[in-house]
């Protein structure tokens, strides 16, 4: 005998992930002309943008690439972009995805995770395509290195935390619907708050005796950021203290993932 | 006996219910967090087991619980105290095509709606040609399913359902939409898991079905099991007391007046006031009820004298059909009517109409000149007392003999020996 609510293990749920993942996917280039097309161009539009304004405009400076050339501002972004898209897609999309599959929920008993992680697997395929896409070009000017070896550690670590995160904000915002719109506002100043569009030696030491700078390296997302960026534009492997330390932010929000589905996950089709 | 492949052990389930939903944070922030403004109690203490291979269903009025324990069942809610245990793979069935994506084609709809139901892609890639067939939406299983008719759409959903191989399955009725055929197909799949041993949950509100399906039935009423027991006989302590409650809600008893609706015509020398249902004793009946004797009074109003008149009454079946009738001249009935009121009783033994929404007609004529018609005027709701498995709108007379077994050597010794 066994619970009506059975839950398979979480890799034999893949199918179901993968499903909510093709839905979105599909859905998303279904009836456009350039169909999968836009999944480049897109970010390519975002990032010939920001180079405009930034290289041409504010003539930002870009570290020298990890071969020792001169830096390449648009690389340099593209690294920051790349990492940042897939964090805020997925925050957004998993919100989005759960409150879109609500009538579902209602009728049939799944786990509630299963259509974040279906978005977060979506907005992952196009993420991968943008770095490949990044890699290419790197390899193209000869900036290859042994730290490219971590890059799938590094994916893999930045995975759980962003899943995580999704995960958590899906979940309570079937309740607080307000969640939603304080997300956006809250990315957008993350956005800025974290060395994507700047490097962090542009950040002042101190500001009104505020240790800024040191304030910005440590968050999570900067750390993340830099040390993706490090690993492949930088072709630096990362400190010891960086890689536990987005270790144990992921590790964190893995934990408080679990505990809003064990608390709130559990109701949600009376809720939605 | 074997162990019940469903449990279900002091469920109670508890909805709470908020003045006013504050599910914003602003209005949290604002206003405080809602305070517990009620609770609604769906289900209270309520426990039953389903053998494994029989056939369950669950009975009662609308707001009994019948659905929350449905959904309880089915996983979709989560008992706020006591609980359900289940021997075996569940699959719920309660809306179909319930996960279907619009901008997605019938093939990747099929994916995505099995994967949901709890399907592996190998099952999936297994069943599909026999899903498409099943559906029998030809072309239209590469087009985005918003295209499709609602037909279509759970016709689409019913083909993925019938794949499922389920050990225990939850089925609410209403998943029965759609055309005759449809309805028929989806019955005809129930029938056939239930022969093969599936255990089954049914909430349903056509007796008939769960007399005809069931092995017992669960009566819910206001969130408490009222009766469990062998199908026949819950269903028929149910009607009894659906009917009972039938009577007391109507102030004038086995009077049938004119709906709002009808339309009057005829020259109006005589006119249909009421029907007046009555029983053998010429008691009112609140509750006209089929294969019982029924005495139909038929109230009118005369203005003049009127001579060799016929008054007429017609059955209509809720679907539209004139079903029958009768009048007074085939019985050779001579009519003369004086001023005042008066009334005429049509009796039958045993009412033949099947239960149904029936209408009634009357009409006051008298060699082609229509005195007074009044169409399909009297509403005639006839209940009965048993879930009956026969269909139709009336009963037809007839007798069966005993079944007899032409090729069987021991039964039929051979007559062909000279």
């Amino acid at each position: 005998m066994r619970s009506v609510r059975y839950t398979p293990p979480l890799w034999r749920q893949w199918n179901l992930v993968w499903n909510f993942a093709q839905r979105d996917l599909k859905s998303k280039f279904k009836g456009s002309a350039l169909g999968w097309a836009w999944s480049l161009i897109v970010p390519l539009a975002t990032l010939g943008i920001y180079t405009v304004v930034f290289s041409f405009i504010f003539r930002a400076e870009p570290p020298d690439l990890g071969n020792g050339r001169d830096g390449v501002f648009v690389l340099f972004l593209f690294a920051g972009l790349t990492a940042w898209t897939f964090l805020a897609s997925s925050i957004n999309g998993g919100i989005s995805g759960l409150i879109g599959t609500g009538a579902l929920l209602k009728k049939i008993y799944f786990p509630p995770y299963a259509p974040v992680l279906g978005a977060v697997v979506a907005v992952g395929v196009q993420s991968l395509i943008e770095l490949g896409l990044f890699l290419s070009v790197l390899l193209v000017l000869g900036n290859v290195g042994w730290s490219w070896l971590l890059v799938p550690v590094w994916a893999a670590v930045f995975t759980t935390f962003t899943v995580s995160l999704a995960v958590i904000f899906a979940v309570l915002n079937v309740t607080m619907r307000d969640l939603a719109h304080l997300v956006t506002i809250a990315l957008q100043l993350l956005f800025y708050a974290t060395p994507i569009i700047y490097p962090l030696t542009l950040v002042p030491e101190h500001w009104h005796s505020v240790p800024l700078r040191v304030l910005i390296e440590w968050t999570p997302f900067s750390q993340f950021i830099q040390v993706f960026r490090g690993l492949t534009y930088g072709l630096d492997a990362g400190s010891w203290m960086s890689w536990l330390t987005m270790v144990a932010w992921a590790a964190l929000a893995l934990g408080i993932a679990a505990l809003v589905v064990r608390r709130r996950g559990g109701d949600l089709g009376e809720e939605l | 006996m074997s162990e019940p492949a469903i449990r279900v052990e002091d469920l109670s389930k508890v909805f709470r219910l908020h003045t006013e939903r504050r599910s914003s944070l602003k209005e949290i922030v604002v206003r405080g967090r809602s305070r517990r403004a009620g609770s609604f109690q769906a289900l209270e203490g309520v426990s039953f087991e389903v053998p494994r291979g029989t056939t369950v269903g669950l009975i009662g009025h609308n707001g009994s619980g019948k659905s929350t324990l449905l959904k309880i069942l089915a996983g979709v809610y989560r008992p706020t105290s006591g609980g359900v245990v289940v021997d075996g793979r569940v699959s719920a069935l309660l809306e179909l095509g319930a996960g279907f994506h619009g901008e997605l084609t019938g093939r990747e709809n099929i994916y995505l709606n099995g994967s949901i139901l709890g399907m592996s892609r190998r099952e999936i890639e297994s069943s599909i040609q026999e899903i498409i067939a099943f559906a029998g939406i030809g072309e239209f299983i590469d087009s985005p399913v918003k295209v499709y008719s609602s037909g279509m759409y759970v016709r689409l959903g019913f083909a993925i359902a019938v794949t499922l191989d389920p050990e225990i399955l939850i089925v609410d009725e209403i998943i029965a939409v759609g055309d005759e055929e449809f309805q028929r197909k989806c019955f005809d799949h129930l029938f056939r898991l239930r022969n093969q041993g599936t255990t089954i949950v049914l909430v349903t509100h056509s007796m008939g079905l769960a007399a005809e399906l069931c092995d017992t039935a669960v009566w819910l009423d206001h969130g408490h099991v009222r009766a469990i027991g062998p199908a026949p006989e819950v269903i028929s302590e149910y009607l009894g007391a659906v009917n009972e409650n039938e009577a007391l809600s109507n102030d004038e008893p086995g009077m049938i007046r004119a709906g709002l609706d009808a339309v009057r015509s005829g020259s109006g020398e005589v006119q249909v006031r009421a029907v007046e249902a009555l029983d053998q004793l010429g008691r009112p009946l609140p509750v006209v009820l089929t294969n019982e004797p029924l005495t139909l009074r038929v109230h009118f109003d005369v203005k003049v004298p009127v001579r060799d008149v016929t008054i007429g009454i017609g059955f209509i079946h809720e679907n539209g059909t004139g079903i029958g009738g009768s009048n007074t001249r085939e019985h050779g009935v001579p009519i003369q009517l004086e001023p005042g009121v008066g009334y005429i009783d049509y009796t039958t033994d045993r009412l033949d109409l099947m239960p149904a929404n029936w209408r009634m007609s009357t009409a006051v004529r008298s060699h082609g000149h229509v005195y007074d018609m009044l169409e399909k005027a009297f509403p005639l709701p006839v209940r009965s007392s048993g879930g009956s498995t026969e269909g139709g709108a009336v009963r037809i007379h007839g007798r069966w003999g005993a079944a007899v077994q032409e090729d069987s050597p021991s039964t039929a010794p051979s007559a062909a020996t000279p």
